[in-house]
């Protein structure tokens, strides 16, 4: 095992934690989100998949691979640090590290890796099964690797913004069911917004949600409804103001603190 | 040495609408500390006292990082008790319990050593130790909801002391706890101190800040009203018991129930 340097112990320390209660939960934080997007593309793609046209030539199985495996992985990392924190805080034992010698930002970067460790564990195994049984292949490797970054960054710090903000339990998952969920379903997980009618397809382009669906697909499939750069550009981008909005709040404890 | 805790002018206004551009709200925040000094040499065994919703918890908050301070200097040790420094030397065990419900016994132990920078051997030892003395052996791998009252407010004071901090915080460690583990709580802390580990202690119990502490600032509102010895205070306030000088430095019209 790698030697953590004594001044970082207080960050492994956080970050194993974290990690340790995704795994201790495994059955209900990562088999069943895999289990619910497995039978989605199941059901969708191989079933559905026969009577539906391919889009953009694309075989309709693989054509929704991408976006499924974004949406799991999205709700995963998201929700996982918005229940975590909000409990931590909730239970006040968020005091145990909030008194800890350690810095703000390994304290953010700690509490946001069990979303991140979540999101990939699903990720990892809807993408195995999915080329298992769906003609899906991995056309731009290094495209798909930053999408999958950008996702882990963007949706793990929003889950610990929201669980900081959070005053109840049915907060975040408020946030997740108004605003999260219906984002990713309308971003073009199970078509082409190309062939919306106008406004829709003009009105998806202003979902954020839908420029990650965008680069994951290029990344899996090599095309998608936008060119990549613009994709990975806004999504880095929001990556960015989610970021600086959570490294804000460590940084002055606002709501953390009293 | 440096005093192990050097509180100058602490304010704290709750609720205030400090920073981030944030408009001042119409409703003013709540004075809970106003401009208190308070200094505990090392070493000490210092009692804070005061009736319910007098600043202790407040205070203790403050010193531990838990709460921003609105004006004011706190130094642990010397050090600013923000850096990491300060931070490493104080062990807290709050008034109410929070534990971790995902670990257990071991595992609260180790992740606290975890954040507080300890290795994994000395964290293993010291875990060891602390579920020794604290009689939690036998509960190593069960998890703190499932555990008793007082098993939890034992692993609360195991995990304040995990990390062998010079300065030990225990916020009220034996309201609503059964005389037996109170007596048993009294003979930790005193081992503690004899060690040399300063304490600083609140309590509701008066014969209980009499038995163990040299020192007791008495606190009210927000401000400190006295401190001295038991002794001292029972002369300053003439009075025979410790009871009676509370109750005069409180003006005799606070809360005064718990000490039936
Ligand atoms: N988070 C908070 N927000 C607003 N007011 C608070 C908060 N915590 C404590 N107070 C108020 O500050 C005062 C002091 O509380 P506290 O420090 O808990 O007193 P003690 O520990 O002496 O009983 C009380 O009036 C309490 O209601
Ligand atoms: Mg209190």
């Amino acid at each position: 095992m790698v030697a953590v340097p004594a001044h970082r112990r207080g960050l492994a320390a956080l970050a194993t934690r974290e990690t340790h209660r995704v795994l201790k939960l495994w059955l209900q934080t990562i088999a069943a989100p895999v289990l619910a997007s497995f039978l989605f593309i199941v059901v969708f793609g191989l079933s559905l998949g026969e009577r539906i046209d391919s889009v953009d030539a694309i075989p309709y199985d693989a054509y929704i691979v991408p976006g499924l495996i974004a949406m799991a992985m999205v709700q995963a990392a998201y929700s996982n640090n918005a229940s975590s924190v909000f409990q931590a805080r909730f239970e006040h034992y968020i005091n145990d590290v909030l008194a800890a010698p350690m810095r703000a930002w390994e304290v953010n970067l700690g509490l946001t890796i069990g979303g991140v460790v979540r999101a990939l564990a699903i990720g990892a195994a809807l993408m195995v099964a999915s080329l298992l049984v769906t003609p899906v292949g991995i056309a731009q490797p290094l495209v798909l690797l930053a999408a999958v970054a950008l996702l882990c960054v963007l949706f793990g710090s929003l889950g610990v913004v929201v669980g900081i903000y959070a005053e109840s339990f049915d907060h975040h998952m408020a946030v997740n069911s108004i605003a999260i969920l219906p984002l990713a379903f309308l971003g073009g997980v199970f078509y082409s917004v190309e062939s919306l009618p106008s406004p829709w397809e003009e009105l998806s382009h202003l979902n954020p949600i839908f420029y990650l669906v965008q680069a994951m697909r290029f990344g899996f499939l090599g095309s998608a409804d936008v060119p990549v750069a613009l994709s990975l550009g806004v999504t880095a981008a929001l990556a960015v103001l989610v970021v600086a909005w959570s490294a804000r709040l460590f940084a002055t404890g606002r709501r953390l603190k009293a | 040495m440096p005093p192990a805790l050097d509180i100058r002018g602490l304010s704290k206004v709750y609720g205030d609408a400090r920073g981030l551009g944030r408009r001042p709200s119409s409703t003013e925040g709540f004075s809970a500390l106003e401009g208190l000094d308070l200094h505990v040499e090392a070493g000490a065994f210092f009692g804070l006292l005061g009736p319910n919703g007098a600043g202790k918890t407040t205070l203790i908050s403050a010193v531990c990082n838990l709460i921003r301070i609105t004006a004011g200097e706190v130094r642990v040790f010397g050090e600013p008790h923000d850096s990491l420094a300060a931070r490493r030397l104080i062990g807290l065990s709050e008034q109410d319990v929070n534990l971790d419900r995902f670990l257990d016994v071991r595992e609260t132990l180790l992740y606290h050593g975890g954040y507080y920078g300890m290795d994994r051997d000395r964290a293993r030892r010291r875990a060891r130790e602390m579920m020794e003395v604290f009689d939690l052996s036998g509960k190593a791998g069960v998890r703190a909801p499932k555990l008793s009252g007082g098993m939890r407010r034992r692993l609360l004071l195991a995990r304040a002391l995990m990390h062998e901090p010079r300065l030990v915080i225990l916020d009220e460690p034996t309201a609503a706890v059964d005389f037996e583990l109170r007596l048993e709580l009294w003979r930790y802390i005193r081992r503690l101190h004899g060690e040399g580990t300063t304490i600083l202690l609140t309590t509701h119990y008066l014969e209980e800040a009499e038995e163990l502490c040299d020192e007791i600032a008495l606190i009210r509102s927000g401000r400190l009203v006295a401190r001295d010895s038991a002794e001292g205070l029972r002369s300053a306030y003439g009075a025979t018991t410790l009871s009676e000088a509370y109750v005069r430095a409180m003006g005799g019209q606070e809360d005064v129930s718990f000490l039936a």
